[in-house]
């Protein structure tokens, strides 16, 4: 049944062309959001930058409650509301653009491999550095969390999330770790991407990818997103070529735009020398 | 001379010497690397120190996940890997991290949540290499974790409804087999023409899916539309596990393992029905104590 919905939604995803208000919602950016949720927002972003397709970025205290799986970012496009970029991948695939069209098999198969690996470890590692680390739970996680909210609906919500994500680490064999094995599990995946990007501007040669945009949105908010120690950016730091990987795409797809809109690269970098 | 390393893991069948992956998968690296392991299958869960299978133990080391006992062999110098280019290995974890997002939920619904599979295969396989009264509790304990983690890596909130991600998670296997296959393309391993960790990952994976006989097949019959995939499987079964090859393990070996092997189910087989007359001695001194305190207010 579910096949059979999803194959007639991409149909009417098909008919139309991409609108020019088309919208993308998140979480409060400067209060709310997440490192996590603030990583998979900028890797959709841009992937719709990279494909050239208009999208304004819409900040939303309950963004997490509208979004059809529970998760952000997600699209509003005409009148369908795609969530995640796997979905969202999809859904402009069958609108007609596509970024990953050139490449071939056995490429295809390497470039969704290693969108499992970001997602498996990297993802993995801010959800537990997040939900999981006690100090930066108290000092960021739940004060940003339920921000918008008025006690106690705020510590209510913090800690549902809480408590929701930590039975998926202990699902997934997480819990046990430590802080510092985790590190490690994110040190040992920048090292496979920086090894797998070797000296190439993009993952797959001249032309980004997918798999370009979620790294991009991974790497540049671990980079630029205050911490309570600076552990994690430091791993990625490492890595000089993932470093000119993010600026390249940083100069290329965003610096175009006007500072008030929703880029925020540059405002966020400011964000962080300020609270030095 | 490398301490002696003993593995406990779960035991083989239709074919295989292991019908659990991650035992399997380090069996399979263990003789690609040429590691001299002596392999337990266990039949007793509660010897196993913290209950995690597949375990090495070496001297006074116990290790318990796939990914560290393999770190483990490595630093013992059984490694692999050391032909693979630095592209290669960063290859190597992006494809074992495909495998564990897309075909293990998968799997895991085949062997624990489908309940024609579980009721007919699993559960009496698993049963009746746990003790009584484990058994009754062990499979099912499983089971449970085994749906847990399909739900909560794969269900949307607010439900979690089973029924929803079943498609899904079918179709994400199916995939990942397709791009496997791909992958592999004509050639024998995934690396050139020596096995690595990767080919034992994905070894471990198809392999229980491939031989297991399951009522309802529907991944199995997805494999074996892809003759790579099964060409693959077969190959190392036939050349790691059951026939000698020239510069690997010699005939003698696999006899003795053969050997050991018996030997021990036969000890196992001897220790469960010792602790079976041990459990009802227990119950009967129970059974007589409580009468005798019974009959004492009687008495009185």
């Amino acid at each position: 049944m579910a096949l059979a919905a999803e194959a007639f939604m991409t149909q009417l995803a098909a008919a139309e062309p991409w609108p020019e208000n088309a919208a993308l919602y998140q979480q409060l950016k400067d209060e709310q959001i997440l490192l996590s949720d603030n990583a998979s927002s900028l890797a959709v972003q841009a992937f719709l930058q990279m494909c050239n397709l208009p999208v304004r970025v819409v900040c939303r205290a309950n963004a997490e409650y509208m979004s059809p799986s529970g998760k952000v970012p997600f699209i509003h496009v005409g009148n369908q509301v795609v969530s995640e970029l796997g979905p969202i991948v999809q859904f402009v695939k069958a609108k007609g653009h596509s970024l990953s069209d050139g490449l071939d098999e056995v490429q295809k198969a390497e470039m969704k491999a290693y969108m499992e690996l970001v997602n498996n470890m990297l993802l993995t590692a801010e959800l537990y550095l997040q939900w999981c680390d006690d100090v930066t739970v108290e000092e960021i996680t739940h004060l940003r969390y339920g921000s918008p909210y008025p006690w106690p609906l705020n510590r209510i919500l913090s800690y549902q999330k809480q408590w929701e994500i930590r039975r998926k680490m202990k699902a997934i064999g997480w819990a046990g770790k430590s802080l510092e094995q985790v590190l490690e599990d994110v040190d040992q995946c920048c090292q496979a991407l920086s090894q797998r990007l070797g000296t190439q501007p993009y993952f797959f040669n001249k032309q980004p990818t997918e798999l370009d945009a979620l790294v991009f949105g991974h790497l540049f908010t671990i980079l630029t997103t205050q911490l309570t120690s600076d552990e994690l950016s430091e791993k990625v730091k490492n890595y000089s070529n993932l470093i000119a990987f993010c600026r390249r795409i940083e100069q290329q797809y965003f610096e175009g735009h006007d500072k008030d809109s929703s880029s925020s690269a540059t405002s966020r970098s400011a964000k962080r020398s300020l609270l030095r | 001379m490398a301490a002696p390393m003993e593995l406990s893991c779960w035991g083989g069948g239709w074919g295989l010497p292991s019908v659990h992956p991650e035992s399997l998968t380090v069996m399979a690296y263990a003789k690609f690397s040429g590691a001299p392991l002596t392999v337990n299958a266990i039949n007793n869960c509660w010897r196993a120190p913290k209950g995690e299978v597949p375990i090495l133990i070496s001297e006074d080391t116990v290790i318990s996940q796939p990914a560290k006992i393999l770190n483990f062999l490595r630093k013992q110098k059984y490694n692999a890997d050391y032909e693979l280019s630095a592209k290669q290995g960063a290859d190597t974890l992006a494809y074992i991290a495909l495998l564990e997002e897309k075909l293990l939920p998968a799997l895991l619904h085949t062997f624990w949540v489908e309940a024609e599979n579980y009721c007919s295969v699993t559960k009496p396989w698993f049963a009746s290499r746990i003790p009584f009264p484990l058994s009754l509790y062990l499979p099912g304990k499983m089971s449970r974790e085994a749906l847990n983690r399909i739900l909560l890596t794969r269900g949307g909130p607010p439900l979690y409804s089973l029924t929803e991600v079943e498609a899904q998670i079918y179709r994400d296997a199916k995939e990942c087999l397709n791009l496997l296959s791909k992958r592999l393309g004509t050639s024998q391993f995934f690396f050139g023409n020596r096995p690595s960790t990767l080919d034992a990952f994905v070894f471990g994976f198809l392999a229980p899916l491939y031989k297991v006989c399951f009522p309802r097949v529907q991944l199995q019959e997805h494999l074996k539309q892809l003759p790579n995939l099964c060409r693959f499987c077969d190959d190392i079964l036939s050349c790691y596990f059951r026939l000698a090859v020239s510069g690997h393990s010699p005939a003698g070996q696999d006899t003795v393992d053969a050997n050991l092997q018996k030997l021990t189910q036969l000890v196992n087989k001897e220790s469960n029905l010792i602790e079976k007359i041990r459990l009802s001695l227990f119950l009967c001194r129970w059974t007589t104590t409580f009468v005798r305190v019974l009959s004492i207010p009687l008495e009185s």
